[in-house]
């Protein structure tokens, strides 16, 4: 993957305290949740941020759309009235603002009514980037969240590496400290140094009965 | 025991010779023994956390960060781990032992130097004046019953 193919990674702040330039996952994530708060605190300015920059534009046209219909019609009136040789008179005087009184008041109700669409639309606008903002929001919490576990448990299954290292050297320099201990106890132990070793031996001192004894019985085995 | 008029049995109870020898050596190594004294391990006695568990950390600090919550960022709380032969990187409770060993002898020296004399100087290697080989031995008891 080409290092500006994916524009999260030129986010990712660098170690060691580092200022970050630009927003980690979790800093986008509050900003978006901020953002969408303050919709939600005031839709009125979030629509007003939301609405259509050429409405204004559409609403003039619309205007001027309707002020050459009405002109139209004033001229239709006009000739209408010439013909019936009723031109500048009181009939004709009223038919004319009758129709501009028409005309004024379909510019208005025109106008109105693309001015309500627009905010109302606005304000539909508003309210689905807020939520857009909230999920933006909860899925970069979550991604990091889910990387922070990540490293959490394989930086544990490292330190559990290590640590079994440290355990595996001590207990060597344990063995090496106690040899002269284990050597005694393989002398006591091993080498038999127990009740088993121990013999005994006995001793006959004869006196003058025994000395009789066997004299008496020499002298009746010669006899026989 | 008894063999009838003038006549006497023993009978005694006796190691072989190899048996005493050894046994010998072996109260004599002990004795030595003895006053080895303790040992102590220099070595690491705890992993450092490792880089992913330190970005991990870091992690944790910028999320707080984030949110306006409180975060260690930038505070050092566990000391600078050392690296040990072999790329083994840890922290030793030696450090901890040397400083307790020397508290004692500062305020209990009495009982600093009693402890001591039992085993060898760690430097010398010259037996304390208590150490077993120094004890004083009662002569007359030697040998048993009959000084043999």
């Amino acid at each position: 993957m080409g290092a500006a193919a994916n524009p999260n990674m030129s986010m990712a702040v660098p170690q060691g305290g580092a200022t970050p330039t630009t927003p980690n996952t979790y800093q986008r994530a509050s900003m978006a949740n901020l953002g969408a708060l303050q919709t939600y605190a005031n839709p009125g300015a979030a629509a007003a941020n939301m609405m259509n920059p050429y409405e204004n534009q559409v609403v003039q046209q619309t205007l001027r759309d309707v002020g050459q219909q009405a002109l139209k019609a004033q001229n239709v009136l006009g000739a209408q009235a010439q013909s019936a040789g009723a031109f500048g008179g009181s009939r004709h005087g009223i038919a004319e603002a009758e129709m501009a009184k028409n005309y004024t008041q379909q510019m208005a109700d025109q106008a109105a009514r693309m001015r309500q669409t627009g905010y109302n639309q606005a304000m539909g606008n508003a309210f689905t980037a807020a939520q857009g903002l909230q999920g933006a929001g909860q899925q970069a919490f979550n991604m990091g969240q889910a990387i922070n576990q990540q490293q959490m448990q394989q930086g544990a299954m490292q330190q559990a590496a290590m640590q079994s290292l440290i355990d595996a050297a001590k207990n060597q320099y344990q063995g090496y400290t106690r040899a002269p201990q284990a050597g005694l106890a393989a002398m006591f132990g091993g080498a038999g140094l127990t009740d088993a070793t121990k013999g005994s031996s006995s001793t006959f001192q004869p006196g003058l009965m025994d000395y009789l004894t066997t004299a008496a019985s020499t002298f009746y085995g010669m006899g026989r | 025991m008894s063999g009838g008029k003038g006549g006497r049995s023993n009978t005694e109870t006796t190691m072989p010779k190899f048996a005493e020898t050894a046994l010998q050596q072996g109260i004599g190594m002990a004795t030595d023994m003895s006053a080895l004294g303790y040992t102590p391990y220099y070595g690491p006695d705890v992993a450092a956390f490792s880089p992913q568990q330190q970005a991990a950390f870091e992690g944790t600090n910028q999320m707080a960060d984030a949110f306006g919550m409180p975060s260690g960022s930038g505070q050092q709380y566990m000391p600078q781990a050392q690296t040990f032969e072999g790329g083994i990187q840890g922290y030793s409770s030696a450090p901890a032992f040397e400083q307790s060993v020397d508290q004692l002898a500062m305020q209990r020296p009495g009982q600093a130097d009693y402890l001591e004399s039992f085993s060898i100087d760690p430097m010398t290697g010259t037996p304390g004046s208590r150490a077993g080989i120094n004890q004083p031995v009662a002569l007359e008891m030697q040998g048993g019953r009959r000084g043999k």
